[in-house]
């Protein structure tokens, strides 16, 4: 009877430690840097809330490779430090085969040496700066990747936009001579515009945060006679521009922006806003977003407001699953393999290839918006040609 | 030539605006002898009176209007009241004042930031901003045009009110003499109120104009340093020379941003004031040599 006691108890214990065993092994650990506390912290929550979305849906299906998906985020606090210390922790303790975030260049700039030394691959969601998966001589951070587009990127889209969808060959540039992101978008979008043909025949600038009258600058673009107005800025001061064009009697020039379209615009700019053109990662507006923002707004009796950030962490895991389905085992090095091999991946917000010298996304779309009716509202996708 | 015409329109408008605010700041330079740098908080009280009135009446400018003007009348009588008149009462060191109104400035520009928050806010269109076209040579708004005859006519009215009533006497008066005035029997303190209600006034229909024209936020007041340079351009204390500095300091970062580079209007502007300061240290019209701050 003892010695049955003691097998019995025996045989429980094997069965425990069995199912200890399949159960670690039937997750997939997937990383989160994302900026839960500190000035990005609605970025950073809306980031994993949407990652976290995206992982249910995938583990109700079945999971990946029979195994299930497991989403284990790390709070930042906005500093490169903590994220060094954090992507540390996650590769050593924890484990990971893959990392996703964060939503800054600035902290993937920081971790890019990290994930080379664990050989663990980081896919960043809205890091656009080009050294991000380059280094200062261009030599490839091999493990390192991202889902949105660069700046360089955006600019040439606006480019294609304006000489290839609006058919509109001369154009003026006026841009915030103090920001970074107004600066590279206006030198590619410069630089594309030419090869396709067009002319930029006025460029001038102006400083965000003390300048609020642009009429002297509106003058000289007025007659210089271009045919669009380029704003590749954020903030307040586009809807200033596009009012005092309007009263300036442009009737007939376009705008086209990047991302710095903002509902609060029409307050300020009104009708002058009507018909301009905005070409950005993501919008709400696409209806390929629409069940997304439906399942957010479901889960969490939130609006998905820092859109981009949602979309794009959501879209990561997708495309980190198909890369694991593709490399066909959980195992770090075959999963960076396949991430670098992406090809024609269809996610939700856009189809991914990756450019395996630079790991850019290659010829992905952008979405353009149009104001209009007093709402911005999703006009076309485009791609340069 | 098109585009010359062009920018001086340009530059005549935006100058307008700065002259109703750098008037302001003259007239009470030309009775304490100090600058007031919490003007440009009372230019965004009457904004933002303007823009709750304007919801509440439901889009009646002239309602919105008075209201403006005298609500911020009355706070700069109050600002002078409660943060100046002691301190004038107890010494004649005018740069206490002037530290004073710093930080009045800063006081008011926060109570904003707190109360109604750092957004933008753009006033409904109550004001038409439609394209006129000047002679076939120029275009500008119907706004412009409106600014720039509605600063005429307040300047004007200033004016007749100096020159022609009992207290316009008086305020020239006291901008010879403050205390020779006061033995003359002006009551000081009530003159001293008055032209602060006048200057609050003024810096309310400069802030309607410049909240319809580039939004509301509680910062809309630092635009006021370009009028204080044009202030000072002009020579502080005398009216005429606020108009004729503020409407130069328009065409220059007019000019300057449409024929040089946009980049550089702000070098133009404070560049135009050391060289004022340089060569005529009061300025075009200026009349008092001595504590210019």
């Amino acid at each position: 009877m003892r010695k049955f006691l003691v097998l019995a108890l025996l045989g429980v214990f094997a069965v425990m430690g069995l199912a200890a065993a399949a159960a670690a092994e039937d997750v997939i650990k997937i990383g989160h840097l994302a900026a839960l506390t500190g000035d990005w912290a609605a970025y950073g929550q809306t980031e994993v809330n949407s990652a976290k979305l995206a992982v249910e849906e995938i583990n109700a299906k079945g999971g990946v490779l029979g195994k299930k998906l497991q989403l284990i985020p790390y709070d930042f606090r906005t500093r490169p430090e903590d994220a060094v210390n954090a992507f540390r922790r996650m590769a050593e303790n924890d484990k990971v085969v893959a990392v996703i975030g964060a939503n800054g260049s600035g902290i993937n700039i920081a971790t890019a040496p990290l994930a080379d030394k664990y050989k663990v691959p980081q896919i960043g969601t809205v890091s656009t700066n080009l050294l991000v998966t380059v280094d200062e001589k261009g030599v490839l951070h091999p493990y390192m990747f991202r889902i949105c587009f660069t700046d360089p990127y955006q600019g040439q889209l606006i480019a294609a936009f304006s000489a290839h969808e609006l058919k509109k060959l001369t154009a003026a540039v006026l841009w915030d001579v103090g920001s970074d992101y107004a600066q590279g978008l206006r030198e590619f979008f410069m630089k594309y515009y030419d090869q396709y043909g067009g002319k930029v025949v006025a460029d001038l600038g102006f400083r965000a945060g003390t300048d609020v009258d642009f009429r002297a600058q509106l003058t000289t673009i007025r007659d210089s006679k271009a045919e669009v107005l380029v704003l590749p800025n954020m903030g307040k001061e586009m809807a200033l521009i596009m009012k005092q064009a309007r009263e300036l009697g442009m009737k007939d020039i376009i705008f086209v922006g990047g991302d710095g379209y903002g509902e609060f615009m029409w307050e300020i700019a009104g009708d002058a806003m009507e018909g301009s053109y905005w070409i950005n990662h993501v919008a709400p507006e696409d209806p390929a977003m629409a069940d997304f923002f439906k399942d957010y707004q479901k889960a969490y009796n939130d609006e998905c407001k820092e859109f981009t950030n949602g979309v794009l962490a959501y879209d990561s895991i997708y495309w980190l699953a198909d890369a694991i389905a593709r490399a066909g085992k959980v195992d770090s090095t075959a999963i960076r393999d396949a991430l670098e091999n992406t090809v024609n991946v269809k996610l939700h917000h856009a189809t991914m290839s990756i450019d395996p010298a630079t790991h850019n996304p290659m010829n992905k779309t952008g979405v353009v918006l149009i104001a209009k009716d007093g709402r911005g509202q999703f006009f076309t996708k485009i791609q340069p040609e | 030539m098109e585009t010359l015409i062009q920018q001086i329109i340009n530059g005549f408008s935006l100058g307008s605006v700065y002259a109703l605010i750098a008037v302001g700041y003259s007239l009470v330079y030309s009775i304490l002898l100090f600058s007031n740098f919490a003007h440009g908080g009372f230019l965004v009280i009457g904004g933002y009176i303007c823009y709750y009135t304007l919801a509440a009446v439901g889009n009646n400018i002239w309602v919105a209007s008075l209201l403006a003007f005298l609500g911020a009348g009355v706070s700069a009588v109050l600002v002078e009241r409660g943060a100046y008149k002691p301190i004038r009462e107890r010494t004649n060191v005018t740069l206490y004042l002037l530290i004073a109104s710093m930080g009045m400035s800063i006081v008011i520009e926060n109570i904003f930031v707190v109360t109604v928050g750092g957004r933008f806010r753009a006033l409904p269109p109550v004001i038409p901003m439609t394209p006129v076209s000047v002679f076939g040579l120029a275009t500008t708004s119907a706004f412009d045009i409106l600014s720039l005859i509605m600063a005429m006519i307040f300047l004007i009215g200033l004016q007749v009110f100096l020159s022609t009533t009992k207290w316009g006497l008086a305020i020239r008066a006291a901008s010879y003499d403050l205390k020779t005035a006061g033995l003359m029997g002006v009551n000081v303190n009530k003159l001293i109120s008055i032209v602060f209600f006048v200057a609050g006034l003024l810096a309310a229909v400069g802030g309607i104009f410049l909240s319809v024209r580039y939004t509301l936020y509680p910062q809309l007041g630092l635009i006021t340093i370009k009028a204080f340079v044009a202030a000072v351009i002009g020579g502080l204390g005398s009216l005429p020379g606020a108009v004729v500095g503020s409407l130069i300091l328009g065409l220059a970062e007019m000019l300057t941003a449409g024929f040089i580079s946009s980049q550089m209007r702000d070098i133009v502007v404070f560049g135009m004031l050391v060289l004022t300061l340089l060569w005529r240290p009061t300025g075009l019209f200026g009349k008092h040599i001595s504590e210019k701050v």
